[in-house]
């Protein structure tokens, strides 16, 4: 296949395109809406395009080590374990998008758990690194809103 | 003209030569209104045969499994009747209302256009005091109001205790029906379990309390529009749910210790009850619902059922909003 361009360099491109070429020979108020909107949610798609697989795979060891921390310092941590052995029977060596995604939501449903295991036993420590983690999950989805404002009134 | 049941000008002729066969309407003028996330809107004049003329509002849902956020035209046709005149600010007049989608495709709704400026365009020409103290005095004026203005289908909670625990419980469930779960809302969920703010009357909530929904007149009251989610509820979920819109400019975040205390001097509350805080804790509980129905869109994406670009777009919205959520709840836990 041509890596060259990359994803994120051709949806770009459509992205200029769409603003360049499309968007002055538009006239209907509720089309040039729209269009900014494909626009917008192509400029956040190469972002992703550039980074969710490194971003999905990296936060599910953090995630991983973070949940079997609540599972170990934590009373009632049932459901974190039953996530936690979920997780292991994830597809987590597969870099195909499909396998990452699906580990990253059984992840997703493990973190959850611990997240709230950690505030009901109150236990600062474990509170604060399921923060920090949330921190770095938001800062990810952040970049990937590319300057993304709400444009719907 | 066409003879396809949708929300047009033709489509109008149709429906008003069907309700109002003696009248002789002629539909002269008919416009989309741009904007807003939820409802299909339109403009339109008609001209009767008496000679006079009036204008009116449509409101109509999009087609089955298109946008973001869902809402019930049943439930609002009867908040908007059972409210109009009753409250001390207007609420639109309901006209017609086309409840099969005979005529429109869709259910719609035809209101009474209103003569009045957006309250946006009173922030630019006269500046947030003025429009705060607007703003402020029509929230209040809706808080206050009784709640045997609403109807007697709307469901009353049995107390504030329950009403609020219900709330907690939505947000931390707010992921069971989707395939990806949201660390965020439930963390939020927790800390929202453990730090309760003092409880207060449940009072008429509009549930899309902000600006734009509000209509100034030359003199008299103002109208307030987009009666879609109204509940009763806490009061405060007005005010959180606004205080962190992010559509500028917020004139909550303009002053608010000075929005608040003209909020409290206005319906009685207290400073325990109403400050920045408890207003935070409610633009959680506030948004709630919204951010469960962003899930849900995203989410029939995922299964194969797309909504529109809408429906893409509010991925970020939904970023947002977890993260803010994360935010409120870590400061109550300080």
């Amino acid at each position: 296949m041509l890596s060259r361009p990359t994803t994120e360099q051709i949806l770009l491109d459509c992205c200029n395109d769409l603003m360049s070429g499309v968007l002055p020979a538009l006239t209907d108020e509720t089309a040039i809406v729209r269009l900014v909107m494909v626009e917008t949610v192509m400029r956040n798609m190469a972002v992703r395009a550039a980074h969710e697989v490194a971003w999905m795979r990296a936060e599910t060891v953090a995630i991983e080590e973070y949940a079997s921390a609540v599972a170990a310092g934590c009373p009632n941590a049932k459901d974190v374990v039953a996530a936690l052995e979920d997780l292991a029977a994830a597809p987590s060596a597969s870099l195909h998008l499909d396998d990452v995604v699906d580990t990253y939501v059984l992840a997703g449903q493990a973190f959850s758990a611990a997240l709230e295991a950690a505030v009901a036993s109150g236990v600062r420590d474990l509170i604060t690194r399921g923060e920090e983690l949330l921190d770095q999950r938001a800062d990810a989805e952040t970049e990937v809103m590319a300057g993304w404002s709400p444009t719907g009134r | 003209m066409s003879e396809a049941a949708s929300l047009d000008g033709a489509s109008l002729q149709r429906f008003l030569d069907h309700v109002e066969p003696d009248s002789g309407a002629t539909v002269t003028q008919y416009r989309p209104i741009s904007g807003g996330y939820s409802r299909l809107s339109a403009f339109a004049t008609v001209q009767w045969a008496s000679g006079t003329e009036e204008s009116f509002v449509l409101r109509s849902d999009p087609p089955p499994d298109t946008g973001v956020f869902e809402s019930d035209r049943d439930d609002e046709s009867r908040v908007l009747r059972a409210l109009h005149g009753k409250l001390p600010v207007h609420s639109p007049k309901l006209r017609w209302y086309d409840e099969s989608g005979e005529f429109f495709g869709q259910k719609t709704l035809i209101v009474d256009h209103f003569v009045g400026r957006p309250l946006p365009d009173v922030v630019a020409k006269e500046g947030i005091p003025a429009a705060s103290e607007i703003f402020v005095d029509t929230v209040a004026k809706i808080h206050r109001s009784p709640l045997d203005v609403v109807p007697a289908e709307m469901e009353r909670p049995a107390d504030w205790e329950s009403y609020v625990d219900g709330l907690v419980d939505l947000l931390g469930n707010l992921d069971d029906a989707v395939a990806d779960k949201n660390p965020a809302v439930h963390y939020t969920a927790a800390q929202l379990r453990e730090h309760r703010p003092p409880p207060m009357p449940l009072t008429i909530v509009h549930g899309d309390c902000q600006p734009a929904n509000i209509l100034v007149p030359s003199s008299g009251e103002v109208l307030v529009i987009d009666w879609e989610f109204c509940r009763v509820g806490d009061p405060r979920e007005d005010l959180g749910y606004y205080s962190h819109l992010p559509v500028p400019p917020n004139l909550y975040e303009a002053d608010p210790e000075g929005f608040l205390a003209a909020y409290r001097e206005k319906t009685g509350f207290t400073e325990e009850q109403v400050n920045p805080q408890t207003v935070s804790y409610f633009y959680v509980l506030g948004m709630a619902r919204l951010l469960g129905q962003m899930f849900a869109a995203a989410d029939a994406l995922a299964q194969g059922r797309p909504r529109g670009v809408m429906a893409t777009y509010m991925i970020n919205g939904t970023a947002a909003t977890t993260r803010a959520f994360v935010d409120i709840a870590r400061q109550l836990a300080a």
